[in-house]
């Protein structure tokens, strides 16, 4: 048994849940606190919060904390998104909110919150697992934009961020000022354009059986609708939270028929958010039209459930996980093969790569998320060679830095794009300096200490395994790797020719040795 | 929302006059020759108490309408001037049966069982009348403050509800005639027992002792007259909130001021002085329909005091003792007792203490970790307040949403609730623009399976005083849906944003209205497709015309309706093709019935409802209430056993005719069934099973110690 508070500090609702982790129950919640807060419209606006805002804030988290304290909640993560991340003055006001409330609040990137939100889902469980068994798109509709993730046989095959937020479309809207009978048109208008785009790129012919919508919007009230004896509005939700396409138009359909105050009193929520909830209704059924969904889902979760599952999920405290790294891979591979990148071969650099950072453990003292990176830099070690053949290394830099991967934080991503620069290009020593020469070197430069030494580290490894594989050819199998004092001793049972890798190898060998002080050492076992 | 024909105002009554057929039900309880002698005196008293409470909060309210110039009609279809002009007719023939009571029926009785109230002066004997002079200037007199009026001495402000002594006078020496009043001290008991020997005790009023003794205030004058008077203010009371929106908005319209501290009545013994009524009626600018001449006593309360002198017990109806619980032996873990099952109970007949315990035990246990609880009316020395503080004291979070405006006992809620905040509790007081009115307690546990909430949810208020006195049911459940929502209801009252959806409660202002509308709805729907549709609802007042137009349409499609309605009623029953299905009755008895109960069929799947809601707009628009539904087997039957007993009972039940007036029901033939009566006999019945199962479920022998 152990009780959880997530924190989720959004641009205009601060919320609180608390869970109790246990063995016969799995994740339960039992308490959900919200408050309403527009951080949001300061950040936007002035890139700045207000004082009063300010001591809202820091009012409604104290509350928390005592709230916490009344269930003696064990551990809690706070999280800010976007109306905190876009602060000018984040790192100050994280500070102070520290020390009026005692709250450690961290920040969640874009791909991060995408992440948990998809996290989120996943906590609903089997229900989730056995949905994306078939093909099945996320569609996470924000406000500023949306994600578009596609699932297939249970692992994530791509994930798009695109900017078609409600609020930034509602922006758009109010800037034209529309008739009411407008509205769907211009929404369309705005959105296929994109969308088309979308669709030739990543959508192309693949058949989505179900669409899974998380937003702010819309997912509430029928997730209401749904639980709700003799709300009466509208037929054909499923008491899962669930319609067919039939339905998402009829009730389309419905809100395009009545006036935003019927829609209130009907809908129980404010005549304001009515606009933004048609804005979220006629995306999601374009967009589940376009993929020819046969089931829109509203699994009514949010990203509190997200940050409790990744706590569940750190910690162990709950069985059946959905493999979320298996996922990221996934991402990058599939971004490798956006770029035409050879999947034998970064196959074969990701198994070289890992063996050698498995057999070193000790010696490089890395985990589970450092092998993460290892892994992705080394599927996407050669995915600049889609612009130019020379330059590999900055090109590959700057595709990795332009393509978001869900799971992975800006800092992460940096970390990765880092070491597939490095991997092509000299090793930049500026980094441990600290933010001198900022824009010349601008990745290592931004880098702090440890993952200044990561990048080393995980360079240090790719390069080696690159050496391995200079022939592009995968000659090397079975390769085994021992650390044996002050050398690595690897071994292959390949027949084939290894003189140019043995010649690179032992080119490749100064920088590992210069990073772990141990000589890597090519030994080649022919058995007749 | 119901057709609009069923919205015309000839289908609805006048809720003041409607209130005024309810005190008149009162009234005949005092009227009633089977009643012990002694409640019918209370009755009477309870009748003269609440046509105060009348004055000062509505028909206040209707004299501001007027002076603001507001003349909506009200859902009968009546304005204010209109309203008022017809209560004054009403109010003065019920004044006049409730002094024809106390004349013919009460005190003449009350002087055959030994009790003479000496209500004239004059009829004192010299020894008596010595006693009498010797008590006024031992303890009356030094706290008068006798005033005389004159042109350079204005006339004095004479206090809202106080009682007079007004007196006209002359000099000794000659001259004009003068007023003269004096207040009758509020300080001093107002009935003034006479010792004596024998059997007959005797009782004077203050008022008398002071008018024998006026020529000692005023020394060197002649007393002309002197006859006491009461005066009625609208001055130190809000509007009631039921008007107080339009109203307000009104007024800011007109930019009426308004007329603070205006008299509304004026009571005067009658065959007062007509010089002395004029000067009255002329300070005090009454019209003469304002004016009440009194055939005895001014202000009846009194008899409430005469109730409590001691020696008459045989004329009193006997003192129940409310009835231990059977699901709750004493000395239990009340925790594990509700794990096993929700528990209903049923107030007064059965004992509050349990939920006193409730938050007692809670206070006490180690893994309780949070108490909320909302209170709305508490007794002075609350056992509920010790705990929370205690609980509070012993590190739990405590919430406690205090509502101070609860009416005429503000004052008394403040200083408790300054004394639960110094205890370490988190005190809300009350919330912008709303009355909390619900009534719950929510517990949180920290158990070895998790968190468990244990909910008490009720229909009166957490007092264990009026606990005694008035019926009303409790619920104490750890239900996970009911807790959820709690926790909900909770969050909202601190400031926190509405769940997403509720499991099980429905909270007013925001939803419980459509809850009733669409359960009222549902039952029309099933009588139009040709299924069994009834409805039993039992409340305090019923004045709501939303509901009540969704009430006619469902009796007009062909549902039951049996209403148990108390107090207003501004419905009209036997309308052809409107309300030719429903039936309204009102139970006054010896407990104050409160509790609100909701039968809904749900063709064949009935479910039913407790709440601290009436169906009134204040309670459904203006308040935070809570509807909530009972689904155990055995309690579903036993609220439904009330709601039986409540139509079966032909003794204490009035119902409602065709022409609008309450009738009790003619018993010739029949046997005479009393509700509460048998209610008392069911819980004592139950009380004794439970103990003497107890008993024969114990696995020690009992020896007996003496041979018999």
């Amino acid at each position: 048994m152990k009780t959880f508070a997530a924190i989720d500090i959004g641009s205009f609702e601060s919320a609180m849940k608390i869970f109790e982790f246990s063995a016969k129950t799995g994740m339960k919640e039992i308490d959900c606190i919200k408050h309403s807060l527009d951080l949001g419209s300061d950040t936007y606006a002035k890139g700045k919060i207000s004082r009063d805002k300010m001591d809202d804030l820091c009012h409604t988290l104290k509350e928390f904390a005592d709230i916490m304290k009344a269930y003696k909640v064990e551990d809690y993560q706070a999280y800010g998104t976007s109306a905190i991340r876009e602060m000018e003055n984040s790192t100050i006001v994280l500070d102070q909110i520290e020390q009026r409330t005692g709250i450690k609040l961290s920040v969640l990137s874009n791909s991060e919150q995408r992440f948990l939100d998809y996290k989120s889902i996943a906590s609903k469980g089997d229900a989730f697992q056995k949905i994306i068994e078939e093909k099945t798109a996320v569609l996470d509709i924000g406000g500023g934009s949306i994600q578009v993730s596609l699932f297939d046989n249970d692992t994530l095959v791509s994930t798009q961020n695109l900017r078609l937020g409600v609020l930034r479309i509602q922006e758009y809207l109010n800037y034209v000022h529309p008739r009411n009978s407008q509205y769907e048109a211009l929404v369309e208008e705005i959105a296929m354009a994109q969308l088309a785009t979308y669709k030739k790129i990543y959508l192309k012919d693949k058949e989505i059986k179900n669409v899974i919508v998380m937003d702010d919007y819309l997912a509430p009230w029928v997730v209401k609708a749904s639980r709700m004896k003799g709300s009466g509005v509208i037929a054909g939700i499923a008491s899962d939270g669930s319609v067919t396409p039939a339905g998402l138009e009829k009730l389309l359909n419905y809100l395009k028929t009545h006036s935003a105050s019927q829609l209130a009193d009907k809908m129980d929520i404010a005549e304001e958010k009515v606009i933004l909830v048609y804005i979220s209704a006629v995306l999601t059924q374009r967009i589940a039209g376009m993929m020819g969904a046969e089931r829109i889902r509203f699994p009514g979760v949010t990203l509190c459930d997200g940050i409790a599952y990744e706590f569940a999920e750190k910690h162990k405290l709950l069985k059946n996980v959905h493999d979320f790294e298996q996922d990221i891979i996934a991402c990058a591979i599939n971004i490798n093969k956006r770029y035409m990148g050879s999947r034998k071969r970064s196959e074969n650099i990701d198994h070289i790569a890992t063996t050698i950072f498995d057999s070193m453990k000790k010696l490089h003292g890395l985990g589970k998320r450092e092998r993460l990176f290892l892994r992705i830099a080394a599927i996407l070690q050669d995915c600049g060679r889609f612009i130019s053949l020379t330059n590999i290394g900055e090109n590959s830099y700057n595709i990795i830095m332009a393509t978001e991967m869900i799971g992975l934080s800006h800092a992460e991503r940096e970390t990765v794009a880092s070491v597939v620069r490095f991997n092509h290009g000299n090793f930049d020593y500026r980094g441990q300096m600290g933010s001198e020469n900022k824009t010349v070197n601008r990745s290592s430069a931004e880098l702090d200490k440890g993952s200044y030494l990561t990048v080393a580290k995980l360079t240090a490894i790719l390069r080696l395994a690159n050496s391995l594989d200079r022939s592009h050819k995968q000659k090397l199998e079975g390769l085994k790797s021992v650390l044996k004092e002050n050398t690595l001793v690897l071994t292959t049972d390949t027949m084939e020719d290894v003189t140019l890798e043995r010649r690179y190898f032992e080119s490749g060998t100064d920088f590992f040795r210069e990073v772990f002080g141990v000589q890597p050492v090519l030994k080649q076992k022919k058995n007749f | 929302m119901a057709e609009q024909k069923f919205y015309a105002p000839e289908y609805y009554v006048n809720r003041e006059l409607s209130w005024l057929l309810f005190d008149n039900r009162v009234l005949g309880e005092a009227r009633d020759k089977n009643i012990p002698l002694f409640e019918r005196l209370k009755f009477l008293s309870i009748t003269s108490s609440n046509l105060d409470e009348f004055f000062m909060v509505r028909i206040a309210s209707l004299k501001d309408m007027i002076n603001a110039g507001f003349e909506k009609p009200d859902i009968a279809g009546m304005t204010p001037s209109e309203q008022l002009e017809k209560l004054s007719e009403e109010i003065h023939k019920l004044v006049d049966v409730q002094y024809s009571t106390y004349n013919k029926a009460l005190r003449p009785q009350l002087e055959a069982n030994g009790l003479k109230i000496i209500t004239a002066h004059e009829d004192l004997n010299e020894q008596d009348a010595a006693y009498v002079d010797k008590y006024f200037e031992e303890n009356v007199y030094p706290v008068l403050t006798p005033m005389a009026v004159d042109s350079s001495r204005p006339f004095p402000l004479i206090r809202n509800k106080s009682l007079n002594i007004g007196a006209l006078l002359k000099k000794k020496d000659g001259g004009e005639l003068e007023f003269a009043t004096v207040q009758v001290p509020s300080v001093l008991a107002r009935t003034v027992p006479i010792p004596g020997d024998g059997s007959l005790k005797k009782i004077i009023l203050l008022e008398e002792i002071i008018e024998r003794n006026m020529p000692k205030l005023f020394l060197n004058y002649h007393i002309e007259c002197a006859h006491p008077y009461r005066i009625m203010r609208n001055a130190d009371f809000t509007i009631d909130e039921d008007e107080a929106e339009d109203l307000l908005k009104e007024i800011e319209h007109q930019i009426k001021k308004r007329q603070w501290g205006e008299a509304i009545r004026l009571e005067v013994e009658a065959g007062i002085n007509k010089k002395l009524l004029k000067i009255l009626k002329k300070e005090l600018q009454l019209d003469a329909e304002n004016i009440y001449e009194i055939d005895g006593p001014l202000d009846l309360t009194v008899l409430m005091k005469v109730y409590g002198i001691e020696g008459f017990d045989h004329l009193k109806a006997p003192k129940f003792t409310p009835q231990p619980v059977p699901e709750l032996p004493e000395g239990c873990d009340i925790f594990e007792e509700i794990r096993k099952g929700d528990i209903l109970l049923h107030h007064p007949y059965q004992t509050f203490l349990p939920v006193v315990d409730f938050i007692r035990q809670a206070a006490k246990d180690p893994e309780v970790l949070a108490i909320k609880q909302t209170l709305y009316r508490v007794s002075g020395n609350s056992p509920i307040i010790a705990a929370l503080a205690q609980a509070a004291e012993n590190g739990k979070q405590v919430t406690v949403l205090v509502e101070l405006k609860a009416r005429f006992d503000e004052e008394n809620n403040i200083v408790w609730a300054k004394m639960l905040e110094k205890a370490g509790c988190h005190v809300i007081y009350g919330l912008v623009g709303l009355k909390t009115h619900s009534k719950i307690t929510l517990v949180v546990r920290r158990e070895e399976d998790g968190i468990r909430r244990y909910i008490h949810l009720g229909t009166g208020n957490y007092n264990d005083a009026t606990a005694k006195l008035y019926t009303d049911v409790g619920l104490l459940t750890c239900t996970e849906s009911i807790g959820e929502d709690a926790t909900a209801v909770f969050n909202m009252l601190s400031g926190y944003s509405e769940p997403l959806f509720w499991n099980k409660l429905s909270v007013a202002p925001l939803w419980l209205k459509n809850k009733f509308l669409y359960l009222i709805g549902r039952e029309t729907k099933h009588a139009r497709q040709g299924k069994k549709a009834h409805i039993i609802a039992k409340m305090n007042s019923l004045c709501d015309k939303d509901i009540i137009a969704a009430l006619y349409e469902a009796s007009a499609a062909g549902v039951e309706i049996d209403l148990i309605v108390r107090g207003i009623c501004c419905l009209k029953v036997g309308i052809p093709g409107i309300s030719e299905h429903i039936r309204v009755r009102s139970i006054v008895g010896n407990f104050l019935e409160h509790s609100r109960i909701f039968y809904f069929e749900n063709d064949e799947h009935n479910e039913l409802y407790c709440g601290s809601a009436d169906w009134m707009p204040r309670n459904l628009e203006r308040r935070v209430e809570i509807l909530f539904p009972v689904e155990g087997k055995k309690q579903k039957e036993t609220l439904l056993h009330i709601l039986e007993c409540q139509l079966k009972d032909n003794v204490k039940a009035s119902i409602l005719c065709n022409d609008g007036s309450y009738e009790k029901q003619d018993r010739r033939g029949r046997v005479s069934y009393n509700s509460q009566e048998s209610f008392c006999q069911e819980a004592m019945e139950a009380a004794v099973d439970a103990a003497s199962t107890e008993e024969s479920g114990s696995r020690t022998f009992i020896p007996r110690t003496s041979h018999e």
